[in-house]
């Protein structure tokens, strides 16, 4: 049947389509929220409208029902009063011919067309009204009336309720509202009942029918009305508001827009102030509040440059005479065996503290360079397996002397990198020295790996070591960690942290891992691409309460 | 006969130990502690080398070290305080040879001047290298029959490039042959010297056709 898959056909787009439907309404539900969270001008209007939209509904509510009932009360006083007095003229009509004479039939039925005329022309409703006169059940009397109806009389409407009411006979009029079906529109009408007594006829009921939909009319235009009204009053609002939060909420972006300006280090930047309203006193608040930050920053930036003059011209003012120093210390120290011995010893320790003293005095300028960001990487094309290698021989001496075995290990780190040789070097001359220092004659451990993001040198030594409060500390400016442990190297206490500023200087970072007893590890890490900061390691360490067996690499070689 | 050296610097204390060590190695020194005076001194010793302090009491090192070079190729060398500055980077490119800095030691000071006053090997060679006859005993450069005036430091970065035609030179293997640096130093050296040699030699010194850059390696002479 080819119905099967044409309805699956057309049941699976339903499908589609709805599922596109649900789509885009999650999309416009997402992007009203956004606005919603984003925007203080939609949240303000929405809120405005909604809430407005809300009062008028209400508001409009309790006008049209009071309204309605108003015009309700008053057609029905209306059509009460023209009932009453429609029955009263037509009960006249048949009274006053009873008076007369005996009736028959036919006068009878001439009195009743009589007393109908007599009805009609007492009912002025607009709309129409329709009459019936019908003869209450039960009768008996000699002659009987034809029950009447006016043309296209609704005897629908007339209800057992209503002829129950009206057969009651109490003599007042009974009123129903009802529905008229009219050319197939529902229109709301009123029929009133009330009896007549009709002489040698007997008793019968008087029903008219009245026609509301003018009043109906009347209310469906005024709640039209109010509608177009009220949705017309929330357009003007949501406007009025859009305008009202557009006064605030402009400055207000216009302010976040000038502090992103200066914050960028556009210091200059400024709110135009207008007026002297609460918008101009936040804009003049702000500006003196950028005043004051950028006063401060350029005080604080020419205290910088003042503090680097100042660095700079000490610099050259201690170099000048510790150069005169260094020169006649090394004429002395030259000389140092034709003097007595306690001169030459005298001399051989002036000598000897000179060059410290130039060592500690060029570290400090460099972590004065460093503080004052002055420094500048100044790569070049680096194979750091390679360089890690020259390192190592360049200590071997220094190691043999200390009987230590110093070890070189390089499963990776053997592709060129942008690298300035001349920090990597100090870093790795400090972190090597530092091992055979504090090795305790036991293997230093060189290790260069590698991963695709980084490449990592850890120097290893099995050592001493040091509690954790004092590895956080290593990189502190002339922090010790034992001030009576005996040197062997003689550092300034300033090695590690140049090393550091080194390491992020490339992007890179110096992580340490040491437990007393065990000995410490440093790893050097350096990014192999760009000078993004490096997150991950070649070569990971371990927290500092966990234990470590050094380097996979050396792991897996033992 | 004893080499003189002029000492530029205002500092009298390590004017005067410098000239301390000079004497001990047998030099002769000379004296001017003011940028002013420097040239005269400069005319009235006739030195054969000399060492200049960057910052000068009246006109700066730097432009010091430009009035000598205009119109004399003795070698210049430079003391300075900061190594790693902009005052390194002016001062040879106006012309100084090599630069020390503070604090130095005798040997190292004793070593870099030694250098620069060594006499150069006379092999009574003729080098020809492009369009240009290098006649190593006379210690000229000619073009035709055009002299083209060099300094002894820019004559020896020629010879030694010509020496080898088309090996490229690394900065290292120029620093250790014409600087006499045995240790890595400053490349800056041989950059700013290249610039000024081929200022002097190149017909177009942007598009140089005698000593030319290998890229990501160092330079040679006489073109591929």
């Amino acid at each position: 049947m080819p119905a099967g898959p044409s309805r699956a056909g057309s049941l699976s787009t339903l499908g589609r389509v709805g599922r596109r439907l649900r789509h885009w309404v999650r999309r416009g539900w997402r992007a009203v929220a956004y606005l919603w969270r984003r925007s203080l001008m939609f949240r303000s209007v929405a809120i405005t409208v909604m809430t407005t939209g809300l009062a008028i509904a209400i508001i409009g509510t309790a006008v049209m029902i009071s309204i309605s009932n108003n015009v309700y009360a008053q057609r029905r006083d209306q059509i009460e009063s023209e009932s009453a007095r429609a029955t009263i003229v037509a009960q006249g009509i048949f009274d006053a011919a009873t008076a007369g004479e005996d009736n028959n039939q036919s006068e009878l039925e001439t009195l009743q067309s009589e007393a109908q005329q007599a009805i009609l022309s007492n009912t002025t409703s607009p709309g129409g009204t329709s009459i019936a006169i019908e003869r209450s059940p039960d009768q008996a009397g000699p002659q009987t009336v034809q029950n009447v109806a006016s043309q296209h009389f609704p005897d629908a409407v007339i209800t057992e309720a209503l002829r129950k009411e009206v057969g009651k006979n109490t003599g007042k009029l009974s009123l129903q509202p009802v529905q008229l079906d009219e050319d197939g529109r529902r229109q709301p009408g009123l029929a009133v009942g009330s009896t007549l007594q009709i002489p040698s006829a007997g008793q019968y009921e008087l029903y008219l029918v009245y026609d509301l939909s003018d009043a109906q009319q009347t209310l469906d235009f005024v709640s039209q009305t109010l509608s177009i009204g009220g949705v017309a009053l929330m357009v003007l609002i949501a406007l009025v508001t859009s305008l009202v939060v557009r006064l605030v909420v402009v400055p207000i972006r216009g302010a976040a827009e000038t502090s992103r300006k200066i914050a960028a280090g556009r210091l200059d930047e400024r709110i135009p102030v207008r007026g002297n309203d609460d918008i101009a006193t936040l804009a003049r608040s702000f500006n003196g509040m950028a005043e004051a930050v950028s006063r401060q920053i350029t005080q604080l930036a020419e205290l910088s440059r003042v503090q680097q003059r100042f660095v700079s011209d000490v610099s050259h003012e201690l170099r000048t005479p510790l150069t005169t120093i260094r020169l006649a210390g090394d004429m002395l120290y030259d000389s140092r065996h034709a003097f007595e011995p306690s001169v030459g010893r005298s001399a051989e320790l002036l000598h000897a503290q000179v060059e410290r003293f130039e060592l500690l005095l060029a570290d400090l300028l460099e972590i004065s360079r460093f503080d004052a960001q002055a420094v500048q990487l100044d790569p070049e094309p680096v194979i750091p397996a390679a360089l890690a290698t020259d390192i190592v021989d360049e200590f071997r001496p220094l190691a043999e002397r200390a009987d230590i075995d110093l070890q070189l290990v390089t499963p990776g780190g053997h592709t060129t990198m942008q690298l300035d040789a001349k920090r990597v070097r100090r870093i790795l001359r400090n972190l090597v020295g530092n091992a055979i220092e504090h090795g305790d004659g036991k293997p230093v451990q060189v290790v260069v790996d590698s991963d695709a993001r980084t490449v990592a040198i850890a120097v290893r030594d099995q050592g001493i070591g040091m509690p954790p409060e004092d590895a956080v500390r290593v990189f502190d400016r002339f922090w010790r960690a034992d001030p009576s442990r005996k040197r062997t190297i003689g550092g300034t206490g300033l090695g590690l942290a140049i090393s550091l500023g080194d390491a992020n200087l490339h992007g890179g970072r110096i992580d340490v891992w040491s437990k007393p007893g065990e000995g410490s590890t440093f790893v050097l890490t350096l990014p192999r691409n760009d000078r993004v900061g490096v997150t991950t390691s070649a070569i990971p360490l371990p927290d500092l309460d966990e234990s470590y067996e050094g380097p996979r690499a050396v792991r897996e070689d033992d | 006969m004893t080499p003189r050296i002029l000492v530029v610097d205002d500092d009298q204390a390590l004017s005067e130990m410098i000239g301390i060590v000079l004497r001990s190695e047998g030099y002769e020194p000379e004296f001017s502690a003011d940028g002013n005076d420097a040239i005269d001194a400069f005319h009235g010793t006739k030195p054969d080398l000399v060492l200049l302090d960057v910052m000068l009491p009246g006109i700066d090192g730097i432009e010091v070290c430009k009035r000598i070079r205009a119109e004399s190729g003795t070698p210049i060398i430079m003391l300075t305080a900061r190594g790693d500055t902009a005052d390194v980077v002016a001062g040879l490119e106006n012309g100084a040879d090599d630069y020390v800095v503070k604090p130095f030691n005798p040997k190292e000071l004793v070593a870099r001047i030694r250098t620069r006053l060594r006499p150069t090997a006379s092999d009574a060679t003729v080098l020809h290298v492009g369009d240009l006859t290098v006649d190593v005993a006379g210690h000229e450069v000619r073009r035709g029959d055009a002299v083209i005036a060099l300094t002894p430091l820019e004559f020896d970065l020629l010879r030694a490039l010509s020496e080898k035609p088309n090996q490229v030179f690394t900065r290292e293997m120029l620093l250790e042959q014409v600087w006499g640096y045995h240790y890595k130093a400053d490349t800056r050296l041989v950059n700013v010297h290249v610039q000024r040699l081929r200022a002097k030699i190149e017909h177009d010194p942007d598009n140089p056709k005698i000593v030319t850059t290998v890229r990501g390696v160092g330079y040679r002479a006489g073109g591929a």
